[in-house]
């Protein structure tokens, strides 16, 4: 009770330090948010690139198509468990390229069967995958779903038409047959259809003078290839040196180089935000610093009394660090609260019209705050507590 | 074994290459429940002494028991606990933490004795009753005048049931009528408590109903004599 009346007894002084504390964990929180979402959607790719070895034409190939009997050849290499053709879309083609920190909405076109061998599970809130056999059925991811406001049973059509698209620009209705659980990564953006509708928008992409000659039931865009379950990312490679030794006309790339790729691109991020949040925050300890060291010096015969009464060195260090730790605490949870405010605020009053969000908030970047915060206030409060303690009593008891 | 036993206790300062002998060999038996008043010039040793006598100094020779324990042979932990479990501090400027309440002020020193704020709460507020600022308990010592925060400042000292009471010229920022008032409560508390009490002066009325009067001289003591007894005032 004392505590918090000493930090309220400057009631100016204490908010200005608090404010630089504030200050500095809301930078912390909300450039910490937009590291975690990046990092979910990293995660999500080394997940899935980690568990699976991509194949693709070779280096120098003009066109991204592979011939399907590729994927019987690639099967007959030792160690590959499955093989799965897949093609991609953009679903809103046309689009204004704009940066976004999120995937663009995706249509993809694989096998179901596919996420019984891949790492990175996809489950359903509502309804089903669609299935192998039918014709115009999509399962929307929970990003795309929320984006067009679709449910089990609407229909959605594929690729969504431009505003400026030319005459001859082709698209099919799809009925929405599952709207997936979120995952915070890429699966959130795509619209998953089965490989016939795949090789059917394949056909619409190409120019027409192709259409006709080229059967696109014979050809994909790439290959996923997966050993057996639980393989390490090891064995994945050396099936992927496999696999371009013993099959020609692909390239298979070695799923840790792709791992790699994704997690120094997210080391880097998260290093470059955490560490201008960590500086806004240091430069707001040092206000607690100069706080407490003149709170020392105006209750010097309070400190004298103290140890008179029988108050410890460690007593004294004691009651000065709790009150810097209040003060950072309550930086703290201000900070971190009004970070998860603007954070909520941008991601459902000022949403993107992708409906992709831009911050996550994890409970470990709430404990990172808010403890980093009250750590820092402790700290800061070492040299003044101690200098506090140190008093000696006798001149402390007579000071002017 | 008296309350309060020194032995040639000492106490020598260093500035630059002089040396300041600000007691020099003091030997004294102070007696449970004594009222003693210390006087003499200003640099006579009066304040080392205090500040010696409630362990706030350590003593350069010499020896100083408290209730039988030897002061010199405790470690700085040990001279703090002996400090808020026997030793009692009254200051010429209250010294009250302007934050507190009345009742706030006198539980201070609870806060530094293993389960004092539990068993001592109705200790305050008895002592609050005994220096008669019930109907003060709750008042900030902004509101007092400085007779009443005189007050509080001798039930703070007693909190903890004490065996001394160390008082810096508790008289010295009121007026005559007020210090009267508090000489009684002290001698009011000495009586009823057996507390020993010992206090610093310049004041000689003040030293005059002690009921013994050490006079300090250049770190020694001059004269060490009993007084008469004198009626105590109805409270």
């Amino acid at each position: 009770m004392e505590i918090i009346r000493n930090v309220g007894r400057h009631k100016l002084r204490s908010f200005l330090t608090i404010s630089g504390i504030v200050i500095g964990v809301l930078a912390l929180t909300t450039m910490g948010a937009l590291a975690e979402n990046f990092n979910a959607l990293i995660d999500g790719g080394v997940k899935y690139f980690g568990g699976s070895i991509q194949v693709g034409p070779p280096d120098g190939q003009a066109a991204n198509l592979l011939p399907m009997s590729k994927i019987d050849e690639i099967k007959k290499v030792g160690g590959v468990e499955a093989a799965f053709p897949g093609y991609q879309f953009a679903a809103k083609p046309g689009g204004a390229i704009v940066v976004s920190f999120g995937i663009p909405d995706t249509i993809v076109a694989g096998d179901p069967d596919e996420n019984n061998y891949s790492a990175l599970k996809v489950t359903y809130a509502q309804g089903r995958p669609a299935s192998a056999s039918s014709h115009g059925e999509v399962a929307l991811g929970s990003t795309i779903a929320h984006e067009f406001n679709k449910k089990v049973g609407d229909t959605i059509d594929l690729p969504v038409r431009p505003a400026d698209a030319k005459p001859d620009f082709v698209n099919h209705s799809f009925t929405v047959v599952g709207v997936l659980n979120e995952t915070k990564t890429a699966p959130d953006s795509f619209a998953y259809i089965n490989i016939a509708d795949g090789q059917m928008l394949l056909r619409d992409s190409l120019p027409a003078s192709l259409q006709s000659s080229i059967d696109v039931t014979q050809i994909t865009e790439g290959i996923s290839v997966y050993g057996k379950p639980g393989s390490s990312l090891s064995n994945l490679d050396k099936i992927a040196d496999r696999i371009n030794s013993q099959v020609t006309g692909v390239k298979a790339t070695k799923p840790s180089d792709l791992v790699n790729g994704f997690k120094s691109g997210g080391a880097i991020f998260t290093a470059i935000t955490t560490a201008a949040a960590l500086l806004a925050l240091i430069i707001g300890g040092l206000s607690v610093v100069n706080t407490m060291f003149m709170s020392v010096a105006e209750r010097v015969r309070e400190i004298g009394l103290k140890k008179a009464v029988g108050a410890t060195t460690f007593n004294v260090m004691g009651e000065f660090l709790l009150e810097a730790t209040l003060i950072g605490l309550i930086g703290g949870l201000i900070g971190y609260g009004l970070g998860v405010l603007i954070v909520v605020a941008r991601n459902t009053l000022f949403a993107p019209a992708d409906g992709s969000t831009l911050f996550l908030i994890t409970p470990a970047l709430t404990i990172f705050a808010i403890g980093f915060a009250t750590v820092l206030g402790a700290v800061a409060g070492v040299l003044p507590a101690w200098r506090a303690a140190r008093l000696d009593p006798v001149i402390a008891l007579r000071n002017e | 074994m008296a309350n309060v036993r020194l032995i040639e206790l000492t106490k020598h300062y260093k500035r630059g290459s002089e040396i300041i002998r600000a007691l020099d060999g003091v030997t004294l038996d102070i007696e449970r429940g004594e009222f003693v008043a210390v006087v003499g010039r200003s640099g006579s040793g009066k304040t080392t002494l205090l500040d010696l006598l409630g362990l706030l100094l350590k003593p350069t020779a010499g020896s100083l028991f408290i209730d039988d324990i030897d002061t010199s042979q405790l470690g700085d932990r040990q001279r703090a606990q002996m400090r808020a479990r026997r030793v009692g501090f009254v200051f010429q400027e209250y010294n009250l933490l302007s934050g507190m309440n009345v009742l706030e002020n006198v539980m201070l020193p609870l806060r530094y004795v293993k389960d004092g704020k539990a068993s001592g709460k109705q200790r305050a507020l008895e002592l609050i009753e005994r220096v008669g600022l019930t109907d003060r308990i709750k008042h900030r010592t902004t509101e007092l005048s400085g007779g009443q925060m005189q007050r509080v400042a001798i039930a703070r000292s007693m909190v903890n049931q004490p065996s001394l009471i160390l008082l810096d010229e508790p008289t010295g920022a009121v007026d005559t009528e007020t210090a009267q008032q508090l000489v009684d409560l002290l001698k009011r508390l000495n009586s009823e408590d057996q507390v020993t009490i010992v206090l610093v002066t310049h004041d000689l009325d003040l030293a005059g109903q002690a009921r013994r009067q050490i006079k300090l001289k250049d770190g020694k003591v001059l004269t060490d004599e009993w007084l008469p007894e004198k009626e105590l005032l109805p409270a």
